[in-house]
């Protein structure tokens, strides 16, 4: 039981800091990223495509940044001037286009048959140690991710953001450069995505395109509507909630001994109706955004 | 949360106390997202098995147990399932997934804990290279690619185009096609590789058609085929011989108008425990076979069986010996199946068919 509690524990921390990275950009920002598993796909394929090339793992790394930086920079960029809701639907085709890609050019990404047999990290531990030392480092990333994020929000330039999202002809006329301001903070969240995609591939040995479709980018809304939008602990609450919940229902089905045929049945059932149950009695989420100024200024 | 935890470790008790004494076997399948259809088909396969087993007895003595565990079609869902199955149901057996690109992941994972991983639907050659404790009871790509393009090779055609769903499969199965029948000698005059779910093909069947090729190589899930079948004739290129892979698969759920004289290659159900198997699964559901998975489910649940019986233990080692022991010939209703040194289905009998006043008719 102990080993799948570590396992779950893992997988919720790759999607904290995913949820973190959506909450920086839609919670503060108020940029409505609908590409998000993209910018996690920068990761996942750079770390694939530097076992695949034998790259080596740092130059795997430096890959996802720089992609990952370039594809930030691109989303804030392409249809800068358009209103969120648009720009939403900007994000989302760019992520489309990038996962059609991935399908098709084999020859670089192995198609749809993706790239298996990445090595973990720590291949020198055995079997139980290497699971508790990727915990350590994904739980080490997730607080240095949302100490970073809490840094960047609690100050002018959060206070900036949140203005930006507000009222942006406000900041304007004060003097914020918002274009500016969106790339930065679009690059910066790619970082910390490009971070979680880069470990889940090695953690999970393999990619592939079914893995970066845009499904996945709603489960990491889902987790900051449910965690509260524009509140950090709140993205990482959500994402380790909506995972353990989703690791958990399977026990569930056993408990109450529901016949196979149902299985899915009950699975959507229970994850549909926590959803709905959420946004109607509690819309701002577990951890609602506080309102308000930054401690730094 | 914590109330979450108890109930789980309650639930544990529960699970642990009333089964103690049976041999249950994990399963991760496709039940929800895109794959669905050919998941639920694989749980039916795998039900009229585990009824097979346990009116004849059971396995040690027990009624089979198996646990399945929904995959959503995403890899992560479906690794949470493997940690699961191994770490608190203590299944020494996994059979699943579906796509390759799930399969792969969780084998890996499944072989690293030394337990076994049965491969019942997915065919990319990678899964060939995954290692000890991994069989797969249907032949890989390059077994059905080569058997279908020496077939269609021998019928006379020179000139094909190919076109097959752009997924793991599709690519799989149509590159493995191309370097057989290139190899003979033959040309691929194009391949497409079409995206599932769309209304219409008739842009991929133009783009096929270009090429003016002998013969068209296609294979398809019921929904699309069906479209495909269609807009074929509508534009005429039913002229030329059509052949299926997996034909049954790629007809049923087309006007029979559409696909009469399309011939093509299937899996074999008859004689022995195919027919037999194919009387039951129709009887039970009151239809055809839905896809060309419930077969390898099944075949999956009785060969894991036999194994347990034979070994007489639920140690993941003494099955996977015994696994390989009778993996030298067991008689499956999808046909004898024999295992390579890697543990993969090392030749199948595919039947060669015709479909004639609507139905599929074996041709040798």
């Amino acid at each position: 039981m102990s080993d799948f509690i570590i396992h779950v524990a893992i997988m919720s921390g790759f999607y904290a800091l995913l949820a973190l990275s959506l909450n920086l950009q839609a919670g503060f920002g108020g940029l409505m990223n609908f590409g998000q598993i993209a910018l996690f796909a920068c990761g996942a394929y750079a770390s694939a495509l530097a076992f695949r090339f034998d790259l080596g793992v740092v130059s795997g790394f430096v890959l996802a940044m720089v992609a990952a930086g370039i594809l930030g920079w691109a989303f804030a960029s392409v249809g800068r001037n358009l209103q969120a809701d648009y720009w939403g639907i900007v994000t989302l085709a760019l992520a489309e286009v990038i996962r059609i890609v991935a399908t098709n050019e084999d020859w670089l990404t192995g198609g749809a048959q993706g790239i298996g047999g990445i090595p973990p990290l720590y291949p020198g531990l055995d079997n139980q140690l290497r699971q508790i030392a990727i915990l350590v480092t994904v739980a080490l990333l997730v607080i240095a991710a949302g100490l970073l994020c809490r840094h960047l929000m609690g100050g002018r330039y959060g206070l900036a953001i949140k203005m930006m999202r507000e009222e942006p002809q406000l900041a304007a006329s004060l003097g914020y450069d918002t274009i500016a301001i969106k790339r930065q903070l679009t690059v910066i969240a790619a970082l910390l995505a490009a971070v979680s995609g880069f470990l889940f591939a090695r953690y999970v040995s393999f990619v592939g395109p079914e893995q970066i479709d845009s499904s996945e980018t709603f489960l990491i809304w889902a987790m900051i509507v449910v965690g509260g939008l524009g509140n950090n602990a709140g993205a990482i609450v959500g994402a380790f909630l909506l995972q353990f919940t989703f690791a958990f229902i399977p026990f569930v089905k056993d408990w109450i001994g529901l016949p196979t045929e149902y299985v899915a049945a009950g699975r959507l059932f229970l994850t549909g109706g926590g959803l709905i149950a959420f946004i109607v009695w509690r819309q701002s989420g577990i951890v609602p955004e506080r309102v308000g100024g930054g401690r730094y200024v | 949360m914590k109330r979450i935890l108890l109930s789980s470790v309650l639930v544990l008790g529960l699970a642990m106390s009333a089964h103690a004494q049976e041999a249950v076997i994990g399963a991760i399948l496709p039940l929800s997202g895109s794959s669905a259809t050919q998941g639920e088909d694989q749980r039916r396969g795998m039900e009229l098995a585990l009824e097979k087993i346990n009116a004849d007895g059971g396995v040690l003595g027990h009624p089979l147990k198996i646990v399945t565990e929904d995959s959503a079609g995403r890899t992560a869902t479906a690794l949470d399932a493997a940690k699961k199955l191994v770490s608190v149901d203590k299944v020494p057996v996994v059979l699943g997934e579906f796509s390759s690109g799930i399969t792969i992941p969780i084998a890996q994972y499944l072989l690293q804990q030394q337990r076994i991983n049965i491969n019942i639907g997915s065919s990319s050659t990678q899964i060939r290279s995954l290692g000890k404790g991994e069989f797969s009871v249907l032949g890989l790509d390059d077994v059905s690619g080569a058997f279908a393009a020496q077939d269609v090779f021998s019928s006379g055609a020179k000139k094909v185009a190919v076109i097959a769903p752009n997924n793991a499969y599709g690519q799989g199965i149509a590159e493995a096609f191309a370097a057989k029948f290139k190899s003979l000698g033959g040309a691929i005059t194009s391949t497409v590789l079409y995206t599932e779910g769309q209304t219409t093909y008739r842009r991929e069947l133009q783009q096929l058609a270009a090429g003016e090729p002998d013969l068209y190589v296609y294979t398809a899930y019921g929904k699309e085929s069906a479209t495909i079948n269609r807009e074929s004739f509508e534009l005429g290129l039913n002229e030329k011989k059509w052949y299926g892979l997996y034909l049954t698969m790629c007809t049923a759920d087309s006007d029979p108008q559409y696909v009469e004289g399309q011939i093509g290659m299937d899996l074999n159900y008859i004689g022995g425990n195919g027919a037999d198997y194919q009387k039951a699964y129709e009887a039970k559901y009151k239809s055809g076979f839905t896809s060309t998975f419930n077969g390898f489910a099944y075949d999956g649940v009785m060969l894991v069986a036999a194994a347990i019986n034979k070994a007489n233990s639920l140690d993941p080692q003494k099955i996977e010996t015994a696994i390989t022991e009778i993996g030298k010939n067991y008689e499956g209703a999808t046909g004898p199946i024999v295992f390579d040194a890697d543990g993969q289905r090392s030749a199948q009998p595919y039947l060669r068919l015709t479909i004639a006043s609507g139905k599929a008719v074996a041709t040798q």
